[in-house]
């Protein structure tokens, strides 16, 4: 980064590089559209607690809960959407739940073999 | 519930709208500008029939819906950071109207100017780490297994050369990591993508976001690519620019 770097042109448009496609790998576009970028409440809200949009998070992911986690995707931890400590509470039960019916699924599917 | 709404793509500054013309949001409307002192939320109409509460609450568990959704979220954020300075929001922002839409970007202003400032001049990259499932040399045809013994020394030795492959793997990500920072001004881990959902057989073991100054961006894919090279064990992917969504967090 020396001799090629251009001075930053002061008082205009910053030197910006053209922007290629939008990816087409929809991991990418997901990732970053569910769960970066600005958040501001609307005045239409999806309820996150009744797990719409967490649950759609999940399944895109194709992990299950106990999978996302042990790979380190654990963001709904700390999603500021959802980290209110009433919120945090829903969401631990919902989680409960979701692993006992995952425990349930696991059980009768290894029964089923 | 009937009628229109307003969706939020993205709160821009040094926008001129003309240069927007031609882009369209959902089901072909024209994407428009809510101007706010100097700043301007980039918005197009939706059909609360879609974008209502309860409809959008059922859409969400629509995994085309939502792929739908994001692409055309995402094509509109691109082309709205390539002229001005652009942060994205996240999905699905809806808005009764353009009055709603004001009053929310005048509240949290001070942290969006900070978001803009953070960004402006600034683009996002994306580099992945990935490592073949198998490692070359594996596959050579070997003697069958001449005992038991055998057989577990050769599944302990192939157990610790993976073991060992992964660990280097970890380690070059870290140096990866490391050195593509040196280049940024800010740097992001993001979780690997699991293999289904890339539909590719590599292990991620880097994936991670870097905002790196415009006139930057040779020296920090030259030195990218260079370590790609000196690591043939692994693939370094490097891609971008992209609008800055890693970076657009209100603090």
């Amino acid at each position: 980064m020396s001799e090629r770097t251009l001075a930053p042109v002061r008082g205009g448009a910053p030197d910006r590089p053209a922007y290629g496609p939008a990816p087409s790998n929809l991991a990418d576009v997901l990732e970053r559209v569910l769960d970066k970028g600005i958040v501001i409440a609307g005045d239409i809200q999806v309820n996150l607690l009744d797990i719409e949009l967490l649950t759609v998070k999940i399944r895109l992911l194709v992990v299950s809960v106990d999978k996302a986690a042990e790979l380190g995707i654990d963001w709904w931890r700390t999603d500021p959407m959802l980290s209110s400590e009433a919120k945090d509470r829903e969401l631990a039960d919902e989680n409960e739940r979701l692993r006992a019916r995952l425990q349930e699924l696991e059980a009768s599917s290894e029964n089923g073999q | 519930m009937s009628g229109n709404a307003r969706y939020v793509f993205a709160v821009a500054r040094d926008l001129d709208v003309a240069e927007l013309s031609g882009t369209h949001g959902f089901q072909g409307a024209a994407v428009e500008a809510v101007e706010h002192e100097k700043l301007a939320a980039v918005v197009c109409d939706v059909d609360l029939a879609e974008f209502g509460a309860e409809p959008l609450t059922r859409n969400l568990e629509d995994l085309a819906w939502v792929e739908r959704v994001a692409r055309t979220h995402n094509e509109v954020v691109w082309r709205v950071a390539a002229v001005s300075t652009c942060a994205p929001l996240r999905l699905v922002t809806v808005c009764a109207d353009d009055e709603s839409v004001r009053a929310k970007v005048d509240s949290l202003r001070a942290g969006l100017e900070d978001v803009l400032d953070r960004i402006e001049g600034r683009q996002e990259w994306s580099v992945k780490v990935l490592v073949a499932p198998r490692p070359a040399g594996e596959t050579s045809p070997v003697a069958p297994a001449t005992s038991g013994a055998d057989y577990l020394r050769r599944k302990r030795q192939a157990s610790d050369r993976r073991r060992d492959l992964s660990v280097e793997a970890e380690h070059i990500a870290r140096d990866v990591h490391d050195l593509a920072h040196t280049h940024a001004v800010a740097s992001r881990r993001l979780a690997p993508q699991d293999p289904r959902l890339t539909g590719r057989p590599e292990t991620m073991v880097l994936n991670a976001a870097y905002l790196v100054e415009a006139d930057e961006h040779e020296a920090f894919t030259a030195a990218l690519h260079a370590a790609g090279e000196q690591h043939p064990s692994v693939t370094v992917e490097v891609e971008g620019p992209w609008p800055a969504y890693s970076f657009a967090v209100l603090e």
